[in-house]
């Protein structure tokens, strides 16, 4: 018995992982020069990384927590202590206690509780069968915001709430992708929270390492600079054209975003594609400004920031625990994720710099700085996931997850559960590899 | 808006039903987010409209109740 991987990310060496324990013979193909996909680790100081992909990760999300504790990988909590910094008028930042942004907690209330209702209302498991779905598959949240908020305050932060939430513009998605992605992730205020939310820890060391790690483990069946070109079916098996060569299996498992997955050439022909012309890629780019020390802990100040204008949208501490260099995150998402991308370099540091100087005035130069451009990733096309847009879930919703003969999807976006986080791609990665044991397995007992 | 019309916002919002007069919607679970939603449906029942300090300064039914109140 023997499986193709297409994809060495979570869902893919999850996968491959899975089936290799198994007894299957595997091979992987990444399109890259290096494993993680969707993470990859930065080393911004001697010994000292950074996660400039996925990050967090809290105590629901059990399927990473669990092969965390099976790669002897620890955590690290994302404790905030300190006043954050408010950028949402014309001004350079207010300081306030705690993380709430100086506006009307009763317009923000309303947006919740209209945000919630939109949770409430959608089926996880198909969100296409929802009651309403064709209505709210048509609209755009930004549609819907016009709509369903009439604060200003209200009207402002939608965008910066989405933006960090999913990396969406609100044009981007349809209101049943966003009712989806609240009702799968757990909420919003789960999904928004950091002490008992989806962000409570981060990885120590890295999310990159989870990766390297089961790549470790499966040493040279794991293939890299191989972007696949094409998957052939028939009657017997799969052939998987690679860069360099092909490789003949029982089935294949595809763990890569809808998009990239629409760019092999399927034959026979997928029934209906992966992606749409509405699929638009997570806007995220994330910038690691680099300090000698986190100076802004020593005014009290936590380094949370949420700015109406950007580049950066939001600013977090991400410094190492080891005690060493600050490290400071930006969020540069959403529509303002496309305008910093098409700049040169060195107008995004420029940007960036002065903008931190701004927020936390009396910080030095920063002695580093790291830009991770997610939108223009060939191999990614977007982090934190694909937006599913007007129509889309509609159309491919029903078979996202449902095998194309000997094709078998993994990735986050095929999962109901946790969509567009790391545990979704795990979670994937687990039904993938059981669903081919059950039913390749079965066939070569009664073959 | 007596207390007991304020502890069923609690209810809803923290999505427990063990909240009595002098439940702390912060020690229960609470955070900003959902304490926005308790203020906004506040504002629905009353018309008062309380910030977010005003809900730190009370955070029971009972002195959310007289803070509401003191403002209606």
């Amino acid at each position: 018995m023997s499986v193709v991987v297409v994809g060495a990310g979570l869902a893919g060496l999850t996968a491959a992982a899975g089936l290799a324990a198994r007894g299957v013979e595997v091979t992987v193909f990444e399109a890259r020069e290096r494993v993680g996909g969707r993470t990859h680790g930065i080393e911004v100081a001697p010994g000292a990384w950074v996660d400039a992909g996925a990050a967090y990760l809290g105590d629901r999300h059990t399927a990473l927590t669990a092969l965390l504790a099976e790669l002897d990988l620890k955590t690290t909590p994302t404790t905030m202590t300190g006043a954050s910094r408010f950028a949402l008028g014309g001004d350079d930042g207010r300081t306030r206690a705690g993380r709430f942004p100086p506006l009307s907690a009763v317009a923000l209330g309303e947006l919740f509780d209209a945000l919630d209702e939109l949770d409430r209302g959608v089926r996880a498991e198909a969100p296409w069968l929802s009651a309403d779905a064709a209505r709210l598959d048509r609209l755009t949240a930004a549609e819907w915001a016009r709509e369903h908020l009439r604060h200003p305050d209200a009207r402002l932060f939608f965008p910066l709430f989405l933006g960090e939430m999913m990396a969406a513009d609100p044009a981007d998605v349809s209101v049943l992708h966003l009712a989806f992605y609240l009702r799968s992730g757990g909420g919003i205020r789960y999904l928004n929270a950091f002490a008992g939310g989806a962000q409570e820890n981060r990885i120590d060391g890295g999310a990159h390492q989870v990766c390297r790690r089961l790549a470790a483990g499966l040493g040279d069946r794991v293939r890299l600079g191989e972007p696949v070109r094409a998957i052939h079916q028939d009657g017997d098996g799969v052939t998987v054209v690679a860069a360099t060569g092909s490789v003949r299996a029982r089935a294949a498992v595809v763990a890569v975003p809808p998009t990239l997955a629409d760019t092999i050439d399927h034959r026979p022909g997928l029934p209906v594609p992966r992606s749409g012309a509405r699929t638009a890629p997570g806007c995220a780019v994330k910038v690691h400004l680099v300090y000698p020390a986190p100076a802004w802990r020593e005014q009290g100040l936590s380094g949370w920031s949420v700015n109406a204008r950007g580049p950066l949208l939001s600013t977090v501490d991400d410094s190492p625990a080891d005690g060493g260099v600050g490290v400071l995150t930006g969020f540069v998402t959403g529509r303002e994720a496309h305008r910093y991308a098409a700049l040169p370099a060195a107008e995004q540091r420029e940007q960036a710099f002065a903008q931190a100087a701004r927020l936390f005035p009396g910080l030095p130069e920063p002695i580093g700085c790291h830009v991770t451009d997610w939108v223009h990733e060939d191999y990614s096309r977007g982090c934190y996931a694909a937006l599913f847009g007007p129509g889309d879930w509609s159309r491919l919703g029903p078979r996202l997850a449902v095998p194309h003969q000997r094709v078998h999807w993994a990735g986050t976006e095929t999962s109901t559960e946790f969509f567009g986080l790391m545990e979704g791609a795990i979670r994937s990665g687990h039904r993938v590899a059981a669903e081919i044991n059950a039913m390749y397995r079965w066939r070569d007992i009664h073959d | 808006m007596n207390v007991n019309a304020v502890s069923d916002v609690f209810r809803r919002v923290l999505e427990n039903p063990e909240v009595s007069a002098d439940s702390d919607f912060f020690v229960m679970g609470g955070d900003s987010l959902l304490a926005t939603r308790v203020l906004s449906a506040i504002a629905r029942a009353s018309g008062v409209e309380l910030d977010f300090d005003d809900f730190l300064d009370a955070p029971t039914p009972s002195a959310l109740a007289k803070k509401i109140a003191s403002q209606a």
